[in-house]
């Protein structure tokens, strides 16, 4: 089976399960009693943020082994794995504000963990402006590594955000040192929601490996020929 | 359950905008390497 091929099948089973996920989450998941029906939002943004956020270390790590090992298999698994981050984050920062209007009362709030998030996006574009931007694959493929571990340098600053600064954005419920303080139906939602979203990633990122390495194939043919 | 806020449309909205961003990703990513 082709790249491509497995690639769709894998995101095929990710969207099946996600509608699971919503049929689950909005029928037969409890109603936190303070939050209402907005807190069910938590089944989507968080397994978004956590691929977000592990998408850019993944993107750091495959540039961190590309400048030693100079493989453009590292340099196009990044590039693959930058945009789908893209598109999580950009779940992240659409769902996070639809959560925190009626729970917090305003759509935004310059607090830590929102805005080094919102600056993880801007380095997610970046990172796809500067590759779309220079036309030699070895420097494009240099400066986009480290822009990228630069980017892996900001996940942890993220996720110890809400502990080193007074935030409006609760602490982490989940992936905390003491283990998840949520009930176990809730749970079970949560953990079958964050396998739709590893699936989705993974089904994205081969698709898009794939067209990465279509691309290159061009551009090799066409220096040969050219 | 009288004191539960009623806020199930905020919920809906990010279902809808959830499902809009990932199959429309899902879309462009299957119309690009349809062209391979």
């Amino acid at each position: 089976m082709s790249l491509v091929r497995r690639g769709r099948w894998i995101t095929l089973v990710a969207l099946v399960l996600l509608a699971g996920v919503y049929v689950r989450a909005l029928a037969f998941t409890p109603i936190e009693r303070l939050q209402g029906p907005a807190q069910k939002i938590f089944y989507l943004h968080v397994p978004a943020a956590i691929w977000t956020e592990a998408a850019m270390i993944l993107v750091g790590l495959a540039g961190i082994f590309f400048l030693f090992l100079g493989d453009p298999r590292l340099d196009r698994f990044a590039e693959a794995s930058a945009e789908v981050g893209t598109v999580f984050a950009t779940i992240v920062l659409t769902t996070g504000p639809i959560w925190g209007k009626p729970i917090w009362g305003t759509w935004w709030t310059w607090d830590a963990r929102l805005t080094s998030t919102l600056f993880l996006f801007f380095l997610y574009l970046g990172y796809l402006l500067v590759r779309g931007a220079v036309r030699d694959p070895g420097l494009r493929a240099r400066y986009a590594a480290v822009l990228g571990i630069c980017g892996m340098c900001l996940v942890p600053f993220i996720h110890l955000s809400v502990y080193l600064f007074r935030t409006l954005h609760p602490q982490p419920i989940i992936l905390k040192p003491s283990g998840p303080s949520l009930p176990d139906s809730m749970l079970v939602t949560w953990l079958f929601s964050l396998l739709a979203f590893t699936l989705l990633y993974v089904g994205f990122v081969t698709q898009r490996y794939a067209v990465s390495l279509a691309r290159d194939a061009r551009e090799t043919a066409a220096a040969e020929h050219g | 359950m009288a004191d539960v806020p009623q806020n199930a449309g905020y919920m809906v909205a990010a279902y809808i905008v959830t499902a809009v961003i990932l199959l429309g990703y899902a879309v462009s990513l299957g119309r690009r390497s349809r062209n391979l």
